[in-house]
C-alpha cells in the first residue's frame, strides 16, 4: 500500500524520479515560453522575472501534486487487482458505459455549437471556435481527470470552470483581464465571499440561511440610518454586527428543532427583520423605507473601488476577505469548532455520542452567519454610498449558488469554505462575462438558475432508493 | 391514544381559530365584505394564492422535503406567456388559453418531476434553480408589468357577483382534489410521502405516484395563472417571489407537514383564506407609507410562528383531543356568520329600532297590543333579561361542547354538520342577495 500521508504533504514529491524529472522540465518549458512571451511585450523586466518565477513554482506544485494522485491512486488500483476484485463486463460494452455521459454531453455540445453557427451569422468568428474547442477538452479533461481524485472532485471541476471561463472571457471580451476589471470581480467576489462564510457554515451543518439577503439589507440602512442619527460611526458599525449576530441567534434558536425547514424558516425571519427595520428607520421621516445620509470615509474607503491598502489602490475589502477566507479555511480543517461542525454534518447521532453539543454549534453557526451578513451589508454600504433595503436581494440565491457550485453538499458534512471561494469566483467571473458579451441580469439569473442543477447533478446525487433499503 | 394524538386534522385547529378571528376583525373593520360584490372581489383576489398553495401542498404530501419555491415564478411565467401569446393575437380562444396555461405547468412541473427522480438532485435545489432561471426569463419575456389578457377574461376580474366564473374554477379544481383523495393513487401518495422506502418496499410504484403528484401540481399552478391573469388582467413578472413567500406561509399555517405525508385541501385553502384575510384586515388599518413593510413583517412573523406551531400541535393535541375540528369549525363559523349579518344588518334594523323605542318591550317583538292586566309577569326586569340570556348562552355553549366532542372521535363531518353548514351558508346568502344594497352600507331607504 502507498503512504496516504503522501497527498497531505505541504509541497508533495512524487516517488518516481522520472516523473520529478519530467515535471521540472515541463515547468521550465512553460516559464522559458513565458518570459519570451513577456519580454517580446516589452513588459519591465523585473515584472517578467517576478511573473516567471511565481509561474514556474506553481505549476511545479501543482504538476506534483497531480502525479502524487495519480501514483496513490495506482497503488490502490494495483492492491485491488491483486485482491481479485477486477471488475467483470464485455470490454466495448464498458467502455461505453463509463464514457456515455461524457459522449452524450461532447455531442451536445457539439450540436448546439452547429445550431448557433448555422443560425447566428455574427457567431461565426476564430475565437468562437477556439472556445468551442477549449469547452470541448475541458469537458474530456473533467471527466477523465476528475475521477482520479478521490477527494476534492468538486474543487477540481469548479477550478477547471474557472479556467475555462477565464480563457473564454479574455478571448471574446476586450480588456477582460485589465486591472480594473480584474479588481471589480475581486471586489464583488469579496462581498459575496464574505456573506457566503456563515451560508457555508450552516450548510456544512445540513440546514441552510435564506435570511443572509434581508440582514444585509438591513444592515445597510441600519446603519446609515445609525450614522445619520449622530451615533459615531465606529460604535454604530460594531452595533449593527452585533445585531447581525443576535438575529442569527434567534434563527438558530429557532430553526434547532425545525432543521428540515430552516431554510423556511429563515426565509420568515428574513422577511420579519426586513419589514422591521424599514418600520424602523421610517419613523419620523418623510419618505418611506428610503434613508438618505453621508456615509462615513473610512467606510467608503474600506469598500469603494478607488479605496487604497496601505497606500496600495486596491480597496481594502479584499484583503479582509482574503484574510477572513484564510481564517476560516484554516480554522475549519485544524480547530475543534470546525472539526465538530464536519462531525455533527456527518451523522448527528455519532457526533452526539462523542459529546459534542449539537444545539451549540448549530446555534453558533447562524450566529456567524448573521455577523458576517451583517458586515457585508455594511460594506456594502461602503461601496454604493447610499442605503437601500434591495441590495441584498441578489444574494438570495448566489449566496447559495456559490456554496453548490463549490461543492459543498446541501446535506451537510462535505465541502469547505476554500470550495466556496472558487464557487465565488466562478459566479463572479461569469457574471463579468455575461455582462461583457451583453447579457442583462434577467438572462445572467436564467443561466445561474441552470447552471446550479449540472453542477449539483455532478457530485451532489442522493443514493437511489434502491440503494438506501 | 396514539391514534388520537395522530390526527392530522388537529392541526386545522388552528387556522380555524384564525380565520374566525380575521373573519369577525375583517368584517367589523370593512363591513363592505359583506356583500356581493365584497365577498366577489375577494374570491377572486385570493384564488391565485389558493391555487398556488394547492399547488404546494401536493407537491409537500409527496416528501422529500418538496417545497416547490418556484411556484410563484411559475405562475407569473405562465402569466406574462399567455398574455404575451394573447397579444400577439396567436392564442386568443378560452380552450387554446387553458390548454397552454396548464399544458405549461404540467410540462415544467414533469420536468421538474423527471429530474427529481432521475438525476436524483434534491428538491430544493431544482425548485431554487427553477426560481432563478423563471424569475429571470419572466422579465426577458415581459420587461415591465403591461399587456392585455384574453378576451373572454376581461369580465371575470370585476368581482361584482360571487357566482364569478373563478369560484366555479375553485370549486371545480377543490371538488376534483376531495374525489382524488378518495382513490387509491392518493393512498399511495401519502404513503410515499410519509416513508418512501417503506412505500417503495411494499410494491408502490414511486416514480408514477410522484410524476402523478406533479402533474396535480402542474394542473394547479396553471389554473392558479389563468386566475392571476383574470385579477390583474394583464401580465406582471414581477410578482413572484411574494407570491411563493405568501403560498409557503399559507402550506405551513394550513398544517401540511413540509417533510411530507400530511396534509390537505382543507388546510391549504384555509392557510390561504387566512394569509388573504391577513392582508385585507392589515389594509384596513392605515400605516400610510409604511403600510408595505408592515405587511412584509406580519408575513415573516406568521411563516416563524406557524412553523412553531406545527412543533406544539402534537403537545396541545394531547391535551385537546376532545376537541373536533370540524365542529369548532360549524360553531365558530355561525358567531362569525352572526357577527356579519348583525354587521350587513346594521343599517336595515337602526332606523326600525328608533321608531319602535317609543313602544313597550313586549310590543316592540310581537307588534300586537298585550292585553295589559293579562300578561303582567313578563315584563321583564334588567335582571330577568341577564339571567334569561346567561341561560341561554350557558345552554348554547354546552350544546356546542357536547356538539364538538362528540364529533371528535368521528373522521369525518356527520350529517347534522353538514346539513347545518349549508343551513348557514344559505342563511347568509340570502341575508346579502335579498337585501338591498343601500340599506347594506347603512344608507336610508327611499
Amino acid at each position: 500500500m502507498s503512504q496516504p500521508e503522501s497527498r497531505m504533504q505541504l509541497f508533495p514529491i512524487p516517488r518516481s524520479v522520472a516523473l520529478i524529472w519530467v515535471n521540472i522540465a515541463l515547468s521550465l518549458i512553460v516559464a522559458a515560453i513565458g518570459l519570451g512571451v513577456g519580454f517580446g511585450q516589452g513588459m519591465p523586466a523585473q515584472q517578467v522575472i517576478l511573473f516567471t518565477v511565481i509561474t514556474t513554482a506553481v505549476l511545479l506544485w501543482l504538476l506534483n501534486y497531480v502525479a502524487v494522485s495519480f501514483e496513490t491512486r495506482a497503488a490502490e488500483r494495483a492492491a485491488m487487482l491483486a485482491a481479485g476484485q477486477e471488475p467483470q463486463g464485455r470490454p466495448a460494452r464498458q467502455v461505453w458505459r463509463e464514457n456515455r455521459v461524457m459522449v452524450i454531453a461532447m455531442l451536445a455540445l457539439l450540436a448546439l455549437y452547429l445550431l448557433v453557427t448555422a443560425t447566428v451569422p455574427e457567431f461565426r468568428s476564430i475565437t468562437n471556435l477556439i472556445a468551442f474547442l477549449v469547452l470541448e477538452l475541458i469537458l474530456l479533461f473533467a471527466f477523465k481527470v476528475s475521477g482520479k481524485f478521490a477527494s476534492g472532485r468538486s474543487a477540481f471541476v469548479g477550478l477547471i470552470v474557472l479556467l475555462a471561463l477565464i480563457i473564454i472571457s479574455s478571448f471574446t471580451i476586450d480588456g477582460f483581464l485589465s486591472g480594473n476589471n480584474v479588481k471589480a470581480i475581486l471586489l464583488f467576489a469579496s462581498f459575496l465571499g464574505i456573506a457566503c462564510i456563515g451560508q457555508t457554515m450552516v450548510a456544512l451543518m445540513g440546514g441552510l440561511d435564506l435570511s443572509i439577503p434581508f440582514v444585509i439589507g438591513s444592515a445597510n440602512i441600519g446603519l446609515l440610518f445609525l450614522t445619520t442619527l449622530g451615533v459615531p460611526s465606529f460604535v454604530a458599525f460594531g452595533f449593527i454586527l452585533i445585531l447581525g449576530g443576535l438575529i442569527g441567534l434567534v434563527n438558530g434558536l429557532l430553526s434547532y428543532k425545525l432543521q428540515g425547514q430552516a431554510l423556511i424558516l429563515t426565509l420568515g425571519t428574513g422577511f420579519a427583520v426586513a419589514g422591521l427595520t424599514q418600520i424602523l428607520t421610517s419613523i419620523g421621516s418623510a419618505y418611506g423605507g428610503n434613508v438618505f445620509g453621508t456615509v462615513p470615509g473610512w467606510l467608503s474607503n474600506l469598500a469603494a473601488m478607488n479605496g487604497k491598502t496601505f497606500g496600495l489602490s486596491f480597496p481594502p475589502t479584499i484583503l479582509i476577505w482574503i484574510v477572513l477566507a484564510i481564517i476560516v479555511i484554516v480554522g475549519l480543517r485544524k480547530t475543534a469548532y470546525g472539526r465538530y461542525i464536519y462531525a455533527l454534518g456527518g451523522n448527528r447521532r455519532s457526533a452526539r455520542l462523542i459529546g459534542v453539543s449539537e444545539l451549540r454549534w448549530w446555534v453558533l453557526a447562524y450566529v456567524i452567519s448573521g455577523v458576517f451578513a451583517a458586515l457585508t451589508g455594511a460594506l456594502l454600504l461602503g461601496w454604493s454610498g447610499g442605503g437601500f433595503i434591495g441590495v441584498g436581494d441578489p444574494y438570495l440565491f448566489t449566496t447559495l449558488a456559490a456554496v453548490v457550485i463549490g461543492g459543498t453538499s446541501l446535506l451537510g458534512g462535505n465541502g469547505g469554505y476554500g470550495a466556496t471561494v472558487i464557487g465565488v469566483l466562478v459566479l463572479q467571473v461569469l457574471t463579468s462575462f455575461l455582462l461583457g458579451i451583453g447579457l442583462s441580469y434577467e438572462w445572467q439569473q436564467f443561466i445561474f438558475g441552470l447552471l446550479i442543477l449540472p453542477m449539483v447533478a455532478l457530485y451532489g446525487r442522493s443514493p437511489h432508493i434502491r440503494a438506501t433499503v | 391514544m396514539s391514534e388520537r394524538a395522530s390526527n392530522p386534522s388537529t392541526y386545522l385547529l388552528v387556522p380555524i381559530l384564525l380565520i374566525a378571528v380575521l373573519l369577525a376583525t375583517a368584517t367589523i373593520r370593512a363591513p363592505n365584505l359583506v356583500s356581493m360584490s365584497g365577498f366577489g372581489s375577494a374570491i377572486i383576489v385570493a384564488a391565485p394564492l389558493i391555487f398556488a398553495t394547492y399547488a404546494l401542498m401536493v407537491l409537500a404530501v409527496a416528501g422529500r422535503g418538496t417545497v416547490d419555491l418556484s411556484v410563484g415564478p411559475l405562475l407569473a411565467f405562465i402569466n406574462v406567456s399567455v398574455v404575451q401569446l394573447n397579444t400577439a393575437g396567436i392564442i386568443t380562444s378560452p380552450l387554446a388559453v387553458f390548454i397552454v396555461a396548464l399544458g405549461i405547468g404540467v410540462l415544467y412541473q414533469l420536468l421538474f418531476a423527471a429530474i427529481v427522480i432521475w438525476v436524483r438532485v434534491q428538491p430544493i435545489i431544482v425548485a431554487l434553480s427553477g426560481f432563478l432561471a423563471l424569475t429571470g426569463i419572466n422579465l426577458v419575456i415581459l420587461p415591465r408589468p403591461g399587456g392585455l389578457a384574453p378576451e373572454f377574461m376581461q369580465s371575470w376580474g370585476l368581482g361584482t357577483t360571487i357566482f364569478s366564473p373563478v369560484l366555479l374554477i375553485i370549486l371545480i379544481a377543490t371538488a376534483a382534489w376531495l374525489l382524488f383523495t378518495l382513490s387509491p393513487f392518493y393512498s399511495n401518495l401519502r404513503m410515499m410521502g410519509y416513508d418512501e422506502r417503506a412505500a417503495w418496499t411494499s410494491g408502490v410504484r414511486i416514480n408514477i405516484v410522484r410524476i402523478g403528484a406533479h402533474v396535480i401540481a402542474g394542473l394547479f399552478t396553471g389554473l392558479g395563472a389563468l386566475c392571476y391573469t383574470a385579477l390583474i388582467s394583464s401580465g406582471d413578472p414581477t410578482q413572484g417571489t411574494n407570491m411563493t413567500l405568501t403560498a409557503v406561509t399559507a402550506v405551513v399555517l394550513g398544517g401540511v407537514s413540509l417533510s411530507g405525508g400530511r396534509g390537505g385541501a382543507a388546510g391549504a385553502l384555509l392557510g390561504a383564506l387566512n394569509l388573504y384575510l391577513i392582508g385585507y384586515v392589515l389594509a384596513t388599518f392605515n400605516f400610510g407609507a409604511i403600510q408595505a413593510f408592515v405587511t412584509q413583517m406580519s408575513y415573516g412573523i406568521i411563516l416563524v410562528l406557524s412553523l412553531l406551531l406545527t412543533l406544539l400541535v402534537p403537545v396541545i393535541s394531547r391535551h385537546v383531543s376532545f376537541i373536533s375540528p370540524w365542529s369548532a369549525f360549524v360553531v365558530l363559523g355561525s358567531v362569525v356568520v352572526a357577527i356579519m349579518l348583525h354587521i350587513a344588518g346594521r343599517g336595515s334594523f337602526a332606523p326600525a329600532e328608533a321608531i319602535a323605542d317609543r313602544a313597550p318591550t313586549l310590543s316592540r317583538y310581537l307588534l300586537t297590543e298585550p292585553a295589559s292586566a293579562g300578561l303582567p309577569a313578563l315584563s321583564v326586569s334588567p335582571f330577568q333579561t341577564f339571567v334569561f340570556l346567561a341561560v341561554a348562552g350557558l345552554l348554547s355553549l354546552v350544546f356546542a361542547a357536547r356538539l364538538i366532542n362528540a364529533e371528535a372521535r368521528a373522521r369525518r363531518m356527520g350529517l347534522f354538520l353538514y346539513i347545518f353548514v349549508a343551513l348557514l351558508l344559505t342563511g347568509l346568502f340570502l341575508a346579502v342577495t335579498l337585501q338591498p344594497d343601500a340599506t347594506l352600507f347603512g344608507g336610508a331607504a327611499p
